[in-house]
């Protein structure tokens, strides 16, 4: 596939990781130093322009491109460029990143002339949502509609009986779930049924949304459901994601240090507390009960800051705490301090972008441990060898099916399950081996 | 033609005031022409009768004659009236009003009325809709007085400048403020509507209000129902019923009349003390869920119903009245103080403490913003209250950020500030007006009781009417001492233009630079 990239910033970074091993891309950007370390480490054209400006769009090839991604931190000059890429390149599929939920809406109701539109401040407050519906998970996604969750899990010294010590096929797991793969240390195991998980594994379980509640309950005892929420920061993220929360019943109080913000947050969700404060102040933090909180999320736009406050959150009882990492680097200080999960909302974004890119069969993609591991979400070809065999008569070799979905209902396979034609398979793998695996099935 | 008038603006001294007083006396000498022309209505009245129609044209003749003599006088400061001059022009057209509104009382008032001071007094309780009237005798009114007292109400219910920016060409620019001093109640909501429209709208609906009541009073009349209720009257006291005035024809207020009668009157009070562009959007854009929406509404219902409860369960358990009649009795005094019309059917000067107690506290409650009704007004009531709960949520979290909210959307926090800066005021003039009252009634030795003679005030401060004691609702007001009734003028002024324009005007800032 052709793509072609305008916005070299920290989101092409991550699209063009991710992408260019199996596709042919093309880099716009205004910045010639970014675009020189872009083509330093990954084999992409590079070109140094204006992508508002539609004579330089026609010039660096846009036409013949099957993929346009306008990623640039800039709305306006995503949606100029989206829009000039659609009038150039008439077969291509425009995609589009913007900060502002509005444009989101707008595109919902085909108000905007371009087939997709990424939101990152939405997508990271949905990213939330789902780490917050599975208190003892570091990542989530879902899949088929809602019906197939994915989840990242540190197992710990607590964690209950029934998972731990025992081989996998005697554990007591949860229904509809699966064990895709063990992470112990560098190395990755895709389990059999001998396989025992032990404290300090990080475990992927693919599974019904019930059956991740069930698994954060065997694995965080004491986490109980999350009902009270503190964001610090009520700028563009923290908004969102307090918008995204309260519509899920949990209450929500927000932090923020500038008197302007706090007002219109306030006025604007009215269901949400909001202290004008810098969250920092030991008797303000002693007075509101902050330390009761269920959960802690970390917006504000320094990542010194969030690290910080979220220490002190600790300090002050805050059992489970997110940070948002605007800097990639942010994510393993973060990890490394205590922070329970970080969220890269640039990562979050394109891995939303990515998406598009994939063969036409796939539906969704999710990345895992940065981008090592991919779930992918495939339909299988009519010709697949895999159809008719049962599941234990399937070879192992990296990469494991955790769900199938058959005319639209998710089914969590047992051993004597078979392939059938028209299935869509949601399938663990090593990030290299996904289009061999993609192929392949 | 630009040039000359070029040099005679530079000819012209600089003005050492910074507020145009030339201006603003040319646009009220304006209005104050246009007025003069209501007189002829009472007119017409009074050759149907046959009455004397001398008083009337004269009124018109003289109204108009200023109105034109000064507007001569003023013509070449034809300007656009701002900002600052609006405080000035709502307070005198209301004078002025008040002034047109005397003039046949001081003609053909007699012993009742004639005084300077009574005729401008009834005047002022005509225009501000208090109704509170120092009529004693009411057999030697004539016709055509009677409805003149009845007519100034229903003119200064929805307001003069109301009205003027409604059909004068001149207000299409600048009387946004203007009509916003006179129409009661903060400026909480927004009106989408252009100005003039709104104003237009307004005054159709008051208009189409008064004619269906009138419609179904005399109807009683007409159905052999109510004999006393002739076209007459039916007009008289819808005149008095929309505007919730107050004044009647009768000496026993709405007492002579049916029960069916009542219980009208006391549903278009009710109706009166609505909000008027709610009432335009609930009934004639034919949107009923608007007032389900409403918070004031809400409340402004909801504390009548509480109030009608309470005074029912009272004058049944005192056995003043009982069943049927005591129901009415309680809804319609209910109805008649929270909207300060004044009417009464029973006369509750008479009730014991605790029901005196309910009417006075309910004299404070007022209509909704946007009506006819004085005093507070429900919607101030409502946010005075949601900012006391941020104070108090604020002592526990300092840091707490709570928007002030109304029908969901946020008040502006200077609003807020002037609801504060208006009941705070509300309450010094009330006091104020009490203590002088008081006083002049020790040395004039009028018998009026400690809640008389508060009630007293609070009622012409709330354009409310009949208090308790020698001034309840089937009495008069006329034993007071002259300095008592001026009193109560500045009161009713006050309180019909919600005090804070006029008291603008007595400070420095607004007459200096």
């Amino acid at each position: 596939m052709r793509i072609f990239l305008i916005g070299a910033g920290q989101v092409g970074f991550a699209v063009v990781e991710a992408l260019h091993h199996d596709h042919e891309i093309t880099v716009l950007d205004t910045e010639p130093l970014r675009l020189a370390a872009l083509s330093e480490r990954y084999d992409v054209v590079t070109v140094e322009g204006d992508g508002t400006s539609r004579r330089v769009l026609a010039a660096a090839g846009v036409k013949n491109a099957d993929l346009v991604i306008a990623c640039t931190s800039r709305d306006e000059v995503n949606l100029v460029a989206g829009m000039f890429a659609r009038r150039e390149a008439r077969g291509a599929t425009t995609v589009i990143r913007t900060s502002n939920v509005e444009y989101v809406e707008l595109w919902r109701v085909g108000q905007l002339d371009v087939d997709f539109v990424v939101c990152s401040e939405l997508e990271t407050a949905h990213a939330i949502s789902r780490i917050i519906g599975v208190p003892a998970a570091r990542q989530t996604d879902i899949f088929a509609e809602g019906q197939v969750q994915i989840v990242e899990f540190d197992v710990e010294e607590g964690a209950s009986q029934d998972v731990l010590g025992a081989p996998l096929r005697d554990a007591r797991i949860p229904r509809d779930s699966k064990v895709a793969a063990v992470i112990r240390g560098e190395e990755m195991l895709l389990p059999g049924g001998d396989e025992v998980i032990r404290a300090g594994d990080r475990i992927v379980v693919i599974g019904s949304v019930e059956a991740a509640q069930a698994w954060s309950a065997l694995l965080a005892p004491e986490g109980a459901a999350v009902r009270d929420v503190v964001i610090y920061g009520a700028g563009r993220v923290g908004s969102a994601i307090a918008r995204v929360l309260i519509d899920q019943g949990i209450r929500v109080r927000l932090i923020e240090a500038s008197r302007e913000k706090a007002g219109e947050v306030a006025e604007a969700l009215p269901q949400a507390r909001v202290y004008n404060a810098t969250g920092v102040d030991p008797d303000f933090l002693e007075r509101e009960r902050i330390g009761h909180a269920n959960a802690a999320i970390f917006a504000m736009r320094d990542d010194a800051k969030n690290l910080y406050a979220a220490s002190l959150a600790k300090v002050h009882g805050v059992k489970f705490t997110i940070g948002i990492a605007h800097e990639e680097v942010s994510v393993e200080a973060f990890e490394h301090a205590g922070i329970d999960v970080s969220v890269n909302p640039r990562a979050v974004t394109a891995e939303e972008i990515i998406r598009f890119a994939h063969d036409p069969r796939t539906k969704q993609v999710a990345l895992l441990e940065g981008n090592r591991y991919e779930v992918i979400d495939v339909t299988l070809r009519d010709t697949s060898e895999y159809i008719g065999k049962a599941f234990k008569e399937m070879p192992v070799r990296g990469a494991l099916i955790g769900a199938v979905v058959r005319n639209g209902t998710a089914i969590f396979p047992h051993g004597d399950d078979v392939l059938q034609q028209g299935d869509r398979v949601i399938v663990f793998t090593e990030a290299a081996d996904a289009p061999r695996v993609v192929s392949a099935l | 033609m630009s040039s000359s008038r070029a040099v005679a603006r530079q000819e012209r001294p600089t003005p050492r005031l910074p507020v145009d007083v030339r201006a603003t006396a040319n646009l009220v000498a304006v209005l104050a022409k246009y007025l003069g022309v209501a007189a002829l209505f009472p007119a017409v009245v009074a050759l149907w009768y046959s009455e004397p129609v001398w008083p009337f044209l004269a009124t018109g003749a003289i109204t108009c004659g200023a109105g034109l003599a000064i507007e001569r006088l003023t013509a070449e400061d034809v300007r656009r009236v701002g900002m600052r001059e609006g405080f000035l022009v709502v307070s005198v057209t209301l004078l002025m009003t008040a002034a047109f509104a005397s003039l046949p009382f001081l003609f053909v008032g007699g012993d009742q009325l004639g005084h300077p001071i009574d005729a401008y007094f009834e005047g002022m309780a005509g225009t501000t809709t208090t109704g509170a009237s120092l009529v004693t005798d009411f057999d030697e009114l004539t016709k055509s007085l009677s409805m003149w007292r009845q007519f100034t109400q229903w003119l200064g219910g929805m307001g003069i400048i109301i009205l003027a920016v409604a059909v004068l060409p001149r207000l299409r620019v600048g009387g946004r403020q203007l009509m916003e001093s006179e129409l009661p109640g903060p400026e909480v909501a927004q009106l989408p509507e252009r100005i003039r429209q709104t104003a237009r709208l307004l005054w159709i609906l008051y208009v189409g209000l008064t004619v269906v009541l009138t419609v179904a009073l005399a109807s009683l009349g007409w159905l052999g129902i109510d004999d006393r209720m002739t076209e007459f009257e039916a007009l008289a006291h819808a005149f008095s019923t929309v505007s919730t005035g107050g004044f009647s024809t009768q000496a026993n207020s709405i007492q002579p009349f049916s029960p069916a009668a009542q219980w009208i009157i006391a549903l278009f009070m009710l109706v009166g003390g609505m909000n008027f562009v709610l009432l335009y959007r609930g009934t004639v854009s034919r949107r009923p869920s608007v007032f389900a929406r409403d918070e004031e509404f809400r409340l402004y219902m909801a504390l009548v119903f509480a109030a009608s409860i309470a005074l029912t369960i009272q004058i049944w358990g005192y056995d003043i009245v009982r069943s049927e009649e005591a129901v009415r009795a309680g809804v319609f005094q209910a109805v008649s103080v929270t909207t300060t019309t004044g009417f009464a059917t029973e006369d509750f000067a008479l009730w014991p403490v605790l029901s005196l107690m309910t009417i006075f506290a309910l004299m404070f409650v007022g209509g909704s913003a946007g009506s006819t009704t004085g005093s507070i007004k429900v919607v101030r009531h409502l946010l005075v209250g949601r900012v006391l709960r941020r104070e108090l949520a604020h002592t526990v979290s300092p840091e707490v950020v709570m928007p002030v909210r109304l029908n969901g959307a946020p008040v502006d926090e200077r609003t807020l500030r002037a609801i504060a800066a208006f009941i705070l005021l509300y309450i010094g003039f009330w006091v104020g007006g009490t203590a002088i009252i008081a006083i002049d009634s020790a040395i004039g030795n009028v018998p009026l009781g400690a809640l008389d003679t508060l009630a007293l005030s609070a009622n012409a401060l709330g354009n409310g009417g009949p208090g308790f004691g020698i001034t309840g609702p089937f009495a008069s007001f006329a034993p007071l001492g002259d300095v008592s009734k001026v009193t109560m003028i500045l009161l009713m002024w006050l309180g019909r233009l919600e005090i804070i324009p006029v008291v603008v005007l007595l400070t420095r800032h607004y007459w200096r630079l």
